[in-house]
């Protein structure tokens, strides 16, 4: 059985969970506790370790989705779960400008050392004050050549759709 | 729909700039306890900046001297006459009562003062509400005005490390010019310690030999260098990469384009 890694990954509160809860296979298994710190403030739960789904492509391939906790003190995790993966779906909460610098951060050490193949996904569009992809692309300063999608992360053609984008950067990496 | 955010998490400078680069035409609000400010933009450029509703009043141009109070009653009343479409500055100046030099520089000139006022507010709710035209008596400048230099004169102020590191992390990085600069450096008037610094970038010096080389502090290269990235010129590299130029980046796990189409497909029928 082959077993191919794709990585969710975003600034907290951003939708991770949440994404990969809507198009996973099986119950996510996420290691979710109850917020401490500054991140009380936003919401009752967050990840610890990380989200796991998975989608069954064939009865000899499987697709693994990882999340990433959000929180800047789980950055250790983040080195484990990028080890070997086909890309990188970075998820912004569109209705929050303050959690954009910790995303080009994010952004940043995913994709500095390696050549990811990655798209942006401008999550919770569904919201009132979400910026729009175009605005956000601006805001995080991604060149042209970078996806930035819309994306509702409780709707299950909206996250299908951001992870055949990121496929198709894939396959056009693709060797024949 | 409208951009809201505050300017604690996403500054001035960045806002600015997004204006700029996504040539935005809208008006910009902003309010700091009791404070508020306006600003138009028209296409990326700045058209207006009130720091109070006086200031997007005809009035103004009698405060800043330019038309005597008979003059601008007279103005008022040829442009409720043209209409359409023509502001009060063109029609100040096809009446002949201030020449172009004169109206624009004064403008400007107001104009530039209120946004570096804004500069100072450590945060404020931001509002921008796309394609909002200011009123049609209101006293805009003639010809838009760039922002690139506002830009840099945000940059200016900054005098803490935290705000810099978020885009400059470390000393040991290497500062490029994304395409040959032109056009923008023209509008930023660069202080000359600013020319300092640009002059030493040349794609292979990290910002640590740059301070050494041009005598600068750290802080001083990398706020410089700051702006450039906030203007968009420079993009910031790593050593390793600029050494191995030519060489293939770390190799990723080249996939069969069959398999990824047997993802995509089963994704798909999902
Ligand atoms: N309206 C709306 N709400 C969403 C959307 N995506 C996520 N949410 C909500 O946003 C909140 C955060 O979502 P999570 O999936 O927990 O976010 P996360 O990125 O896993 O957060 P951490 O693990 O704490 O970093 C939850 O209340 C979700 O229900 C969306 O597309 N639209
Ligand atoms: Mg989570």
């Amino acid at each position: 059985m082959q077993t191919v890694k794709m990585v969710i990954s975003g600034a907290v509160n951003a939708g991770k969970t949440e994404f990969i809860r809507t198009i996973s296979e099986i119950e996510v298994v996420s290691t979710e506790r109850r917020a401490t710190d500054d991140t009380r403030l936003i919401k009752k739960e967050t990840t610890v370790a990380m989200d796991f789904g998975r989608i069954a492509i064939s009865d000899d391939l499987v697709l693994h989705l990882f999340g990433t906790p959000g929180q800047k003190r789980f950055d250790f995790m983040w080195e484990i779960l990028a080890e070997g993966m086909l890309g990188l779906v970075i998820l912004v909460d569109s209705t929050r400008p303050e959690t954009f610098r910790e995303t080009n951060r994010i952004i940043d050490f995913f994709v500095s050392y390696r050549d990811t193949p990655y798209v942006i996904a401008a999550n919770k569009q569904d919201r009132p004050n979400a910026w729009s992809p175009d605005e956000l692309r601006l805001a995080l300063r991604q060149p042209p050549h970078i996806k930035v999608l819309p994306c509702t992360a409780t709707d299950r053609e909206s996250v299908k759709n951001v992870l055949l984008e990121l496929l198709y950067v894939i396959q056009e990496r693709s060797e024949d | 729909m409208a951009l809201v955010g505050n300017i604690r998490d996403f500054s001035l400078s960045d806002f600015l700039s997004l204006v700029d680069r996504g040539y935005k035409t809208g008006a910009l609000h902003l309010t700091y306890h009791d404070q508020t400010a306006r600003l138009y933009f028209e296409k990326g450029k700045l058209l207006l900046a009130a720091r109070r509703p006086e200031d997007e009043k005809p009035e103004l141009l009698v405060r800043l001297g330019v038309l005597n109070a008979d003059q601008l009653a007279q103005a008022c009343r040829a442009l409720a006459a043209r209409g359409n479409g023509v502001t009060l500055s063109q029609v100040v100046i096809d009446a002949g009562m201030a020449s172009p030099e004169r109206l624009q520089s004064a403008l400007m000139g107001h104009t530039e003062q209120s946004v570096y006022g804004l500069f100072a507010w450590p945060e404020g709710d931001f509002v921008f509400e796309h394609n909002q035209r200011p009123a049609p008596d209101a006293p805009l400048a003639l010809t838009p005005i760039s922002i690139d230099h506002l830009i840099m004169e945000g940059v200016r102020r900054i005098d803490e490390w935290e705000r810099i590191r978020d885009r400059i992390p470390s000393t040991d990085l290497v500062p490029r010019f994304l395409a040959p600069p032109g056009e923008k450096l023209k509008g930023m008037r660069l202080s000359p310690d600013e020319w300092k610094v640009f002059a030493r970038i040349n794609g292979r010096d990290t910002l640590a030999e740059i301070a050494q080389k041009t005598g600068l502090s750290d802080f001083d290269v990398c706020r410089a260098v700051y702006g450039f990235l906030t203007a968009g010129m420079l993009e910031l590299v790593k050593r390793q990469r600029v050494l191995a130029a030519g060489m293939p980046p770390v190799e990723q796990p080249r996939l069969k384009k069959s398999l990824v189409n047997r993802i995509i497909n089963r994704i798909r029928s999902m």
